[in-house]
Parts: structure tokens; C-alpha cells; sequence
């Protein structure tokens, strides 16, 4: 009898083995985006206590930074565009804006989230942004050479104030990123170990899908389907820009969210750029960041900025659909679609 | 009672037992295997072997087909489909009930209309756009 005992765990650590493999999924819509969330290995009432914490902060941010809707972000809009003052009472708003502030020198200027007006010009400050016609290039011109520039932007003893009242600005091309960020220590507290948060479209990955990698399909940008696959190791995040979600159509032209911050105009040459970075406090704001500047420097200088920035993983598909690929990524990645080895660029 | 179990272990030998723990973890790994098939996202309509008609499993609607024999009400309903009624005798397909895997199919043979579930078959976790 003694003999069997083993026997019995084994089918009993069989049953048990049924069990864990379960992965909860949470979804909402946040920041006028889809948000999903998959945790691994938790049991279903933890894993729910922990998204349902995390959607609560998704919230608070959106309240918080949103552009056009009243936030503390409109409200700082309102004072600098008329050239007031304004004390800020919220640490977390004052690091952001020193973080978005660092990061528009680090990329040359050209993640700049101080074009509100720009963007708002281009009718993308709205949920459904349905412009006809593309702006008056006389208004264009005129915003762009006001320079707008975060480092306008002074805060001291809690007193912002801007010195060129033409700044607005928009972190619509950090806030997620730095919502994936927020997220990644909310499941740390909770003691989450395995976890895949995606934020329209901004992945990031805590710990594994069991024993494999959780593994994320990159978006086809002119296809209904995946282009590629790739493992997202612990920790990782990645982020794309695209001309196919935010756009409009103007006589069959496309025009997309992306705009040059130098030229005023989006940038028409790219379809997407992708960029994968390695665990750090704020890989996921980085991964929203970083992919502005690859999609929106022209061709011939897209790798250097990926090497200033030093990023090692990255695909940009141009419009005429050639590939500009790093070395580092094209070893990992797995083509899902029928790609033509012949327009793949390797770096 | 403890008794009968006792003595029911003594009759059973160690190959027993191996044979006993080998079936229930065929079991036990079969029904992981078939419990997680992935949901189907697509319904596919079969007349004979011609496609009639494709639709997202993502709604609430009701498909009348005209088969062989007659009419056949089709319901799909938020990711799972089912047969309502068919002109057939033995009823097999509408006592199927509802399917919603990946690959599943019903058939009704005398209307020869069948219905199969596709898509989902993903290799992926998430989708980074």
C-alpha cells in the first residue's frame, strides 16, 4: 500500500495541473483605446481584484493627461495660452513632464508633445475625427514657426509657467506607454508574476505564458491580418506607430496622426515603425516614444536615430511596403505573411 | 468499509495500478487537449459542398436556409451557433445544440445543409498595432 502512495499524488498533482493553466482576461476601453489584460497562473478572483486595480488607475490617468477632454492637462493648456502661471499640486504630473521634456531632446525634437495645436488643427482632437479637408498650409506654417517646445515649459516650486504661449500640450504619444509602466508595479504589488498588458496596441510582458514566451503578432498595416510574430520576453515592451488606426482620407490621400513637428505636416513615407526594448522602470513609456521618431525621420537616417536612441530591436515598413529591419529582430522574428526577401533591409 | 477498500488494494498489483494511473492521465490530458480548443470566429454555410455563406460569429441572428427538403433555421448567438429547425425526420442536427469551437461542425444530411466554425486558430497572444 505504501508503494502507491506516490502513485495517488501524481494522479492527484495530474488534477491539480488541470487547473492552473487558466489565463483571466480583462478588457476595457480606455483613453479612447481597447484595453486587455492577460495574467497567467492567478486564481480568478485575484486575477480580477488586480485588472479591476488597474483599470481604476487607467482611469485616474485618463482623467488626469487626457488633451481635449478637462483634465489637469487642458487645465495647464488654458493658463499657458494666456500666458499665465499656473501651481501644480501633483508630483506625478510635474515627473512627467520632466520625463517628456528629457525625452523631446533625446529624440532631436521629434517626439514633441508640445504640438497640441497642430494636432487639434489636423482634427485629431476628437473621438471621431472625420476632417474633409487638410488645413490651410498658411496656418501651418504660422504654427510652425512659433516653435513650440516643451522646454518652454518651467516649473519651479510647483509654479508652471510657459514663455511661449503656443505651446499645448498632448502626451498622446506617451500617456499609454507610460500606462503600460503603471500597470507593470500595480502587478508587482500584487505579487503577478505573469502577465501580458496591451493598451491599443502597446504590449508589454511580465514574466511567461506558462513555460513559453508570451508571443505578440505585429499588425499588417494595409492587410486584415498579422505580419509577424514575435516572442516578448520577460519584461519586454513593444510599441508601434502606424498611419492605419489614426488617419484621415482627403482625395484619396492619406493623412495620419503622425505629424513632423518641423514640417507641421504627417508624415507620408512610412507605414509603420515598431520598436521592442528591454525590461527597465519605464520601458513601456519608452516604447510609445520611441517609435515616433523612427516612423517620422526620413529613410536614409531611420537607423542612426534607432542607434542614437539605442535601439536594438526594430521593423519599419515604408509606404512603397520595402523593410528596414535590425539584425537583433530579424534572427527572432517569425514572417506570418508572404514576404518578399527582396525588399528586407537588415541593420 | 475502510476494510473492503484494504482488501480491494491487496487484490490490485503494482501493474494495476500502473495501467489504472495511465488511463485516468489519458484522461485527464485528453480532456485539457479538447476543454481549450480555441473559439471559432467565423460560421461557414454548406449546401452539398458549396459555400453558401460566411458570417461573424459575433452576433445575435437568426439564419433562415433554404436546403434540399426545405427550410432550416440557423441562430447564432454572441460566439455560438446553433440549428433551430430543420425539415429532416430524425432531428440529429437540431439535438446537436449549440457548438462554438474552432472546427466543430454540424451536418443535417437529408437537407444537405451543413454548418462548420473557423478562425481563432491563433498563434499569437496579443496584437501590437
Amino acid at each position: 500500500m505504501r508503494l502507491n502512495r506516490p502513485l495517488v499524488y501524481l494522479l492527484i498533482s495530474l488534477l491539480i495541473g488541470c487547473n492552473d493553466n487558466q489565463v483571466h482576461h480583462g478588457k476595457d476601453f480606455i483613453f479612447g483605446t481597447l484595453i486587455d489584460i492577460k495574467i497567467y497562473g492567478e486564481s480568478k478572483i485575484d486575477a480580477e481584484k488586480v485588472s479591476n486595480e488597474i483599470f481604476t488607475e487607467f482611469h485616474h490617468l485618463h482623467n488626469l493627461l487626457h488633451p481635449w477632454e478637462k483634465s489637469l492637462i487642458t487645465d495647464i493648456n488654458n493658463a499657458i495660452s494666456e500666458n499665465k502661471s499656473i501651481p501644480i499640486d501633483n508630483d506625478e504630473v510635474i515627473t512627467i513632464l520632466s520625463n517628456v521634456q528629457r525625452l523631446e531632446t533625446q529624440t532631436q525634437n521629434l517626439f514633441n508633445p508640445s504640438i497640441g495645436k497642430l494636432i487639434r488643427l489636423w482634427g485629431f482632437h476628437s473621438n471621431d475625427y472625420n476632417q474633409k479637408k487638410i488645413p490651410n498650409q498658411k496656418k501651418i506654417q504660422n504654427l510652425v514657426s512659433t516653435n513650440p517646445s516643451m522646454q518652454s515649459i518651467k516649473i519651479e516650486n510647483g509654479i508652471l509657467k510657459s514663455n511661449n504661449k503656443n505651446v499645448q500640450i498632448d502626451l498622446g504619444g506617451y500617456a499609454k506607454g507610460y500606462a503600460l509602466d503603471q500597470a507593470k508595479k500595480i502587478l508587482k504589488n500584487n505579487n503577478v508574476k505573469n502577465a501580458l498588458i496591451n493598451i491599443g496596441g502597446n504590449i508589454l510582458a511580465l514574466g511567461k505564458y506558462g513555460e513559453r514566451d508570451w508571443v505578440v503578432g505585429i499588425q499588417n498595416p494595409r492587410k486584415p491580418n498579422v505580419l509577424a510574430t514575435i516572442a516578448l520576453k520577460p519584461g519586454w515592451a513593444i510599441g508601434t506607430s502606424g498611419d492605419y488606426q489614426r488617419y484621415i482620407m482627403v482625395n484619396n490621400k492619406r493623412y495620419s496622426h503622425l505629424i513632423n513637428p518641423k514640417t507641421g505636416y504627417p508624415e507620408n513615407k512610412t507605414q509603420s515603425a515598431t520598436v521592442l526594448l528591454p525590461p527597465s522602470e519605464d520601458s513601456g513609456a519608452l516604447s510609445d516614444v520611441f517609435s515616433k521618431p523612427l516612423f517620422i525621420i526620413d529613410k536614409k537616417n531611420k537607423a542612426n536615430m534607432a542607434k542614437l536612441l539605442n535601439i536594438k530591436y526594430f521593423l519599419i515598413i515604408m509606404e512603397d511596403n520595402s523593410i528596414l529591419i535590425s539584425e537583433s529582430l530579424n534572427k527572432e522574428i517569425n514572417w506570418e505573411d508572404d514576404i518578399d526577401k527582396k525588399n528586407i533591409t537588415i541593420f | 468499509m475502510i476494510k473492503k477498500i484494504l482488501q480491494f488494494s491487496k487484490i490490485i498489483k503494482t501493474g494495476d495500478w500502473f495501467i489504472i494511473i495511465l488511463f485516468c492521465a489519458l484522461i485527464i490530458i485528453s480532456t485539457k487537449f479538447l476543454w481549450n480548443l480555441p473559439q471559432g470566429e467565423y460560421l461557414q454555410i454548406y449546401k452539398n459542398n458549396e459555400i453558401l455563406a460566411t458570417y461573424s460569429l459575433n452576433q445575435k441572428v437568426t439564419k433562415i436556409i433554404n436546403g434540399e427538403k426545405g427550410e432550416t433555421k440557423i441562430i447564432i448567438d454572441n460566439g455560438k451557433v446553433r440549428f433551430t429547425s430543420a425539415p429532416c425526420t430524425k432531428k440529429y442536427c437540431i439535438h446537436q445544440g449549440w457548438i462554438n469551437k474552432a472546427n466543430q461542425i454540424i451536418i443535417c444530411i437529408p437537407n444537405k445543409i451543413s454548418i462548420s466554425i473557423f478562425g481563432g486558430e491563433k498563434n499569437y497572444d496579443s496584437i501590437n498595432y
